[in-house]
């Protein structure tokens, strides 16, 4: 039931993260003067209007509350690949980038930034990835997908594709993309389709349009329902921050200092809790508790194996 | 309270009305309703089919994002209470929402095994909802289908504000027709109205208005047949005013009783002759009034069955205990609804006439004391110089007697006839009846009367008889009666003239008819022949005139005999007269 509705939740929050943002904290507006300094955040997306909006709030909220260190104004730069990000970041143009950890691990390892917090969404900190397949398919593991075809969510999803993927790679498996779920697949590859759903990715799975699927776990038992006894469960990933805030090296450490002061604590006030639910749905910041390097450690071992499925 | 004709007739027309209307608007809000019900269910069917439609591609595909898409816009439509996809297997795909929560719940066995069998539209009625189930099949496989759970709350809600329309229309429409049978109604009874006005102005004595006919129907028939009433009404009857005014201008009395006597009217003739007021007169009985006639203890006594009397004569009883000698005729009147008799008393003033008739009275006495009986003993004095008692009187002497003897015979008769006239108009006339054959009286007046016509060179012709033939009369009188005629007859006959007598049967009556060759009856005087002292002037004849009394003796005896006589004269042909008397069986 709790995954059920974090999953509800999480579907709501992508549905509104088109609306508009509401004028910034009267607290923080109120406080003058207002420096000229300007804190940009970067964000990845092939929808560039639709993430500005979800965006722009966050930023000025976070900009309004930074004019102690000479930031007085919050600025989106929203870029379609990873690699003009990183561009952006040595050029110095974006100071900021919130996001899933292997395009956040991508980012750190050909930019000059550095992880300092974990986002925390709907309510968790880590997501992991199931692979499964009907009880009744006759694949009781990862390696019988072999000449069988595989459903997985967005292409750029980190539980619905990156991660599984990554997952299924690294057991030995080779993976190829087709258009065409019934498309013959020889028997040294594991073809893959995209569903674009979890949902559709359940029903493939359940009505053999597919012979398995990779959905995230914290969805799988709510779209299973049921029929959760008529699948199997082939494999399941390792948690994995959900989110990842990445700052660049040569933004003024007092500044630095400052933005991680502010979003740790945002989730204890009115103000900052309003806005990080306007922001996707964002439940806090907080620090990696074994540190980046650890935390991260398994993306960093995986991205070789999606690093050219993250739309660079 | 009692309703006229005008509010019977609204009142009928109008339960009519208000209950066509009912009925009307019953059948009406009923079609209508299924109509409305009809359209919201052809309205769910119909976006049903659109979304199954559409969804065709995604269940094949087994897109169900895309379904979720459709199904949540299918939700957002009107009246759509829940929407869902489902596979061929009956499991729900989605819901159109985000959580789905009914994921993978199966839907109704009736609906999955009509989708399995049938492409058509189930249609589940549930309380104020409808389920339409529309089954997907590509290729004759089934993909699965869309169901809609569709409202029909609003119904009520159109059905409730359409019948409030109709019915509001159809008070409306009751309403003006109410109001178009009240004009209906007052057009109706409003000629009847004037009719009724007319009909109680005619009763009170007001002069009846000419009533406008403005329709050829039964109401304009009606006033015509009013005015053809009234008009008729004004050429026989008298108006009030004209009858008091008769009364009041009337020179006998009249006098009106209740049953018992009582007097209730009076005209002024009353209060004249008895020197009493009317409001003393009114409510007296007539006893006080007139004297009982005679023979009779009181007026009342004298009336026949039928409640009438004529030709009584009494005595009013005038003021001051005067009397006035009144001859009186009664009739009743009897009020048909009440079967009450009231009686009208005319009395008219005969004191004037019984001092005429005392008078003449007293002239008759007279003339058969001071005139008859000298005349008689003139008569036998003459007869006696005649017969030469007082020896030969030479032959101027015996014409001079003989002058006397003719003048002194006509004296008598003359007297005669005026003593036999003024006993017939006094009543005491007697008369002794027997039963005799009728021819032996003819003969017996001829006879009589035979010395008079040869006297004048005229003979008697008996051309028919009637042997055996009875009469009950007086013989004298019915001699008297044939004399006078016959004696008449040869008055006006010529020297040498025949005056012929038949005697027959005439209408159950037997007729003596004497017929001359006279000058006949001038027209002028046909009238007055039977009147006393009446005579034709004939210059010719007038030496033979008689005493003009003979003709109005004979029709007073023969009428007393129970019979008539009539004449027929033509001028220079002859004159007959008709003696007829019943015959005796």
């Amino acid at each position: 039931m709790a995954s059920r509705l974090r999953l509800s939740l999480i579907l709501a929050a992508v549905v509104a993260c088109g609306q508009p943002s509401g004028p910034p904290p009267s607290s923080v507006a109120t406080a003058p003067p207002v420096p000229a300094g300007v804190l940009t955040i970067g964000s990845v997306s092939l929808n560039p209007t639709q993430e500005y909006e979800v965006v722009r709030p966050f930023a000025d909220f976070v900009a309004a509350n930074l004019h102690q260190v000479g930031i007085g104004r919050g600025r989106v730069v929203v870029v379609g690949s990873l690699s003009k990000m990183v561009e952006e970041l040595r050029e110095g143009k974006v100071d900021l980038l919130i996001d899933s950890p292997f395009p956040a691990v991508f980012v750190w390892q050909h930019a000059d930034v550095e992880p300092i917090l974990r986002r925390w969404k709907w309510g968790s900190d880590v997501y992991r990835s199931v692979v499964f397949t009907r009880a009744d398919s006759g694949v009781e593991s990862v390696d019988e997908l072999a000449g069988k075809i595989i459903a997985f969510g967005e292409p750029f999803s980190t539980s619905g594709f990156l991660m599984p993927k990554a997952a299924l790679v690294s057991a030995g498996l080779r993976l190829v993309n087709y258009e065409d779920p019934a498309a013959s697949i020889p028997g040294d590859r594991v073809g893959y389709v995209f569903s674009n759903d979890a949902e559709n990715t359940m029903f493939w799975v359940l009505k053999q349009k597919v012979i398995a699927g990779a959905v995230n776990a914290d969805y799988f038992e709510a779209l299973a329902g049921d029929r959760i006894n008529e699948l199997r469960v082939l494999h399941t990933t390792d948690a994995v921050p959900r989110n990842v805030v990445c700052v660049r090296n040569s933004l003024d450490p007092k500044v630095v200092r400052a933005i991680e002061d502010l979003l740790l604590e945002m989730h204890l006030s009115d103000e900052g809790r309003a806005s990080l639910e306007r922001f996707e749905e964002t439940t806090k910041f907080d620090r990696f508790p074994g540190g980046a390097e650890q935390d991260l450690a398994r993306i960093m071992t995986l991205l070789p194996h999606v690093q050219d499925d993250l739309g660079q | 309270m009692r309703l006229g004709l005008k509010g019977r007739f609204v009142a009928f027309v109008s339960a009519i009305i208000v209950a066509f209307g009912v009925v009307l608007t019953a059948l009406s809000v009923r079609a209508q309703n299924e109509r409305l019900r009809h359209e919201l269910e052809d309205r769910g069917k119909l976006l049903t089919t659109v979304i199954a439609a559409n969804t065709a591609d995604a269940l094949a595909m087994l897109e169900v994002r895309e379904l979720r898409k459709m199904i949540s816009e299918a939700r957002d439509q009107e009246n759509v209470l829940d929407a869902i996809a489902f596979d061929e297997d009956g499991r729900v795909l989605t819901d159109g929402t985000v959580v789905n929560p009914r994921r993978h719940a199966l839907i109704s066995e009736a609906a999955l095994r009509h989708v399995s069998g049938s492409q058509a539209l189930l249609v589940e009625f549930d309380g104020d909802a409808m389920t339409v189930t529309k089954p997907a099949h590509l290729g004759g496989r089934v993909l699965g289908g869309v169901r809609l759970r569709y409202s029909l709350a609003s119904l009520a809600q159109d059905q409730a504000s359409l019948a409030r329309r109709t019915a509001t229309v159809g008070a409306v429409f009751a309403l003006m027709g109410v109001l178009a049978a009240a004009l209906l109604a007052e057009a109706v009874t409003r000629p009847l109205k004037e009719i009724i006005r007319a009909t109680r102005a005619l009763s009170e004595g007001e002069p009846a208005p000419r009533l406008p006919v403005r329709t050829a129907d039964e109401v304009g028939e009606l006033a015509e047949a009013f005015n053809e009433m009234t008009r008729k009404l004004r050429d026989t009857t008298v108006s009030r005013d004209y009858l008091d005014r008769v009364l009041e201008t009337m020179g006998e009395c009249l006098v009106v009783t209740g049953p018992d006597g009582t007097i209730t009217r009076v005209n002024p003739a009353v209060c004249r002759l008895s020197g009493v007021g009317e409001d003393e007169l009114l409510g007296q009985n007539c006893r006080d009034l007139f004297r009982a006639p005679k023979g009779h203890v009181s007026l009342f006594d004298a009336l026949g069955p039928d409640g009438s009397a004529y030709g009584l004569e009494t005595e009013l009883l005038a003021r001051g205990g005067e009397t006035v000698p009144v001859m009186i005729s009664v009739g009743a009147m009897e009020e048909s609804a009440s079967r009450a008799r009231s009686y009208v008393v005319v009395a008219a003033d005969i004191g004037e006439r019984l001092l005429n008739e005392r008078q003449k009275d007293e002239f008759v006495t007279m003339v058969h004391h001071e005139v008859r009986a000298p005349l008689t003993a003139v008569r036998g004095a003459i007869g006696l110089l005649e017969g030469g008692v007082a020896g030969d009187l030479g032959e101027r002497g015996r014409e001079l007697v003989e002058i006397a003897l003719r003048n002194s015979e006509r004296m008598g008769r003359l007297v005669n006839d005026i003593l036999a006239s003024r006993k017939l108009d006094s009543g005491r006339m007697e008369f002794h009846f027997e039963k005799v054959e009728m021819m032996p009286l003819v003969e017996q007046a001829i006879d009589s009367t035979s010395a008079y016509a040869a006297k004048h060179n005229v003979r008697f012709e008996l051309q028919q008889g009637v042997p055996d033939a009875m009469v009950r009369v007086d013989p004298d009188r019915m001699i008297q009666v044939l004399t006078n005629v016959l004696s008449n007859a040869v008055r006006f006959s010529a020297a040498d003239d025949v005056v012929t007598v038949k005697a027959g049967r005439h209408h159950q009556m037997l007729r003596v008819a004497v017929s001359d060759a006279g000058p006949g009856i001038s027209e002028d005087f046909r009238e007055h022949v039977f009147e006393a002292f009446a005579r034709g002037e004939h210059d010719d004849w007038r030496h033979r005139s008689g005493t003009g009394l003979g003709m109005s003796i004979s029709k007073g005896i023969i009428g007393e005999l129970g019979g008539a006589i009539t004449f027929e004269t033509e001028l220079g042909v002859g004159t007959t007269f008709f003696v007829d008397i019943p015959e005796s069986a």
